[in-house]
């Protein structure tokens, strides 16, 4: 058990815990908003900004915010600059789809390529500035893509507690008009609700809950723990409250026992933690078609 | 005509002798189009009314209605619901409606109470929860519409039928005085029709609403309503249902005719027997309803 070695091992057990600790969190956040995720259709969104997160993480990078051993000064500057290009590449697929939502789809095409080509060059260009001045390097562009555990630490666990407890706090807020709004888009616009801005707010919302989970499951894997959780619960009860709930555990199950899949069989983190929620999700469809039949 | 709304004393309060809703020479134009959508209308609705609107598919009835909530700004004229604006009106909950499209997903997890109670929680402070006169007026809405047995029922297992009539209990649920229905019985059969009509005369009879009901269907529009208002792009007549003659649908569905069968001529004498015989016929004029 090579995770309980880990936990108990006197130096390595903190930075061990403090992983777990942002884990939670992520876990916690992506839950709840992956039911939000599935049900208004933000999947292809979702994987539109945490792409074009890349293009944020290149930024910092140039910047000198992303070294490989980032205080926690340098790790909130990483992390405002790249939640700053996320929300901007949210809001810009939101113009350009302003008249015709069905025009997102070509949006989120454009606003991704555009991103991760924009990530590559800066990040490329960072590295060979860094290796000339003789600076730490950045982080790998496989950790940026594919997230990694054991990078995670004090600062990342602040940000992500920080994260979820504003984030949720602001859905719970607006839980009542988002959920008409949700349900029954037209009925809210005619019952006078501001329709359109809180469309915009979730989508923000997403933009910095993306930027969260990317430290721990990569750019590209990110959305996994947006979308499976809810996928999951959807097809397993049609009650809400049974259904946040679901989402939540399933979501802190897949990724806790992805974290302790990685370190069993040396895998890298995001991988593991979308293999975890995958396997959950495959288990949920088969119930899910027993049912049905 | 006016009327008090005996039976929804727990709603909020509208001034029974304002007009339900007060058109006055409203045009809207889209932007990006020549064409207005709907040109110089007055129309007066008295409260406790149930004015139906029949118009040809394009003629202006969703523009019309979507003024009425208030979601569009007339470009000219002046629209006014219950007295006030029709955004003050909306937001006070005194306006009820059943849009025609249910654009819901129905795999959404929610039982028929949430849903029904949507409508009358949407604005409530976050840390309140509905209290005894709100969660009496749910109770009251969707025991009215006949769905109270099943308040726990998944939205997603529901029968056309009642889903409609769900959705009438969450238009309901605020206690409006006004009820607005956008072609509510598409796809219904006859005598699906027949109890949706009776359905609307419990409900008026109970709560006291002024219903205006919306489509393109001749038959939907006549169970029940006290008068018909013809719309394409203008209002072209007002009459009772019995007025409603071959000459009068054939005027105001012309463009809809002419497109099946070519144009049609229609006596303008013919198509004026209505109860207004002062308003013009002409497309594009403003044809006032009412002097």
């Amino acid at each position: 058990m090579r995770t309980y070695d880990y936990l108990t091992d006197p130096s390595l057990g903190v930075q061990f815990s403090l992983g777990l600790l942002a884990a939670v969190a992520i876990a916690l956040l992506c839950g709840v908003l992956s039911v939000l995720v599935v049900l208004k259709r933000l999947a292809f969104i979702g994987q539109g900004v945490s792409h074009a997160a890349f293009g944020g993480v290149g930024l910092a990078m140039v910047f000198g915010l992303a070294s490989t051993e980032a205080g926690l000064g340098q790790e909130l500057g990483m992390f405002f600059v790249v939640v700053a290009f996320c929300i901007a590449s949210a809001l810009g697929v939101a113009w350009l789809s302003r008249e015709d939502s069905s025009r997102a789809d070509t949006a989120i095409g454009v606003v991704l390529a555009g991103a991760m080509a924009i990530g590559f060059l800066l990040a490329a260009h960072a590295a060979r500035r860094a290796q000339e001045a003789g600076e730490l390097p950045p982080p790998s562009i496989e950790t940026v893509l594919f997230g990694s555990f054991l990078t995670l630490g004090g600062a990342d666990a602040l940000i992500a507690w920080a994260c979820c407890v504003l984030i949720l706090g602001v859905l719970w807020l607006v839980r009542r008009p988002m959920l008409f709004a949700s349900f029954d888009e037209e009925a809210a616009i005619s019952a006078g609700l501001p329709v359109a801005k809180l469309r915009l707010l979730l989508l923000c919302l997403l933009a910095v809950a993306i930027v969260v989970t990317m430290r721990l499951a990569g750019v590209v894997l990110a959305t996994a723990l947006l979308i499976l959780p809810g996928a999951v619960a959807l097809r397993l009860s049609l009650r809400l409250w049974a259904v946040v709930g679901l989402a939540v555990a399933v979501s802190l199950v897949g990724t806790i026992g992805g974290v302790v899949l990685a370190f069993e069989l040396d895998w890298q983190a995001g991988p593991s933690v979308a293999v975890a929620l995958l396997a959950i999700f495959l288990v949920a469809e088969g119930v899910r078609a027993i049912r049905l039949r | 005509m006016t009327q008090a709304t005996p039976g929804a004393p727990s709603g909020p309060t509208s001034d029974a002798t304002e007009p339900a809703i007060a058109f006055d020479r409203v045009s809207f134009r889209y932007p990006g189009t020549e064409a207005p959508a709907v040109e110089g209308v007055t129309l007066r609705v008295e409260q406790g009314e149930f004015l139906g609107v029949l118009g040809p598919n394009g003629g202006g009835k969703s523009t019309l209605l979507k003024l009425v909530l208030g979601r569009l700004r007339p470009t000219e004229g002046s629209v006014r619901v219950l007295g006030r604006s029709p955004a003050e009106a909306v937001a006070s909950g005194l306006v009820g409606v059943v849009a025609q499209k249910f654009g819901a997903e129905l795999a959404f997890p929610i039982s028929v109470r949430q849903c029904v109670e949507l409508r009358s929680t949407a604005r409530l402070a976050p840390w309140r929860r509905p209290d005894a006169k709100a969660r009496g007026r749910t109770d009251r809405a969707m025991e009215l519409v006949g769905v109270s047995d099943l308040s726990r029922r998944p939205i997603g297992r529901l029968s056309g039928g009642q889903l409609q009539r769900v959705l009438i209990a969450r238009a309901i649920s605020t206690g409006p005085s006004l009820l607005l229905l956008d072609e509510p019985t598409v796809g219904i059969d006859v005598e699906g029709q027949r109890r949706f009509a009776d359905l609307l005369n419990t409900l008026r009879r109970e709560l006291g609403l002024t219903i205006v009901l919306v489509s393109h269907d001749v038959r939907s529009i006549v169970a029940g309503c006290d008068r018909v208002a013809c719309i394409a792009r203008t209002v072209h007549s007002h009459t009772s249902p019995e007025g409603l003659t071959p000459a009068v649908l054939a005027e105001v569905f012309r463009h809809d005719v002419a497109g099946i069968f070519g144009e049609v001529h229609v006596d303008a004498h013919d198509a004026a027997s209505c109860d207004d015989p002062s308003h013009t016929h002409d497309h594009g004029h403003a044809g006032e309803g009412r002097p």
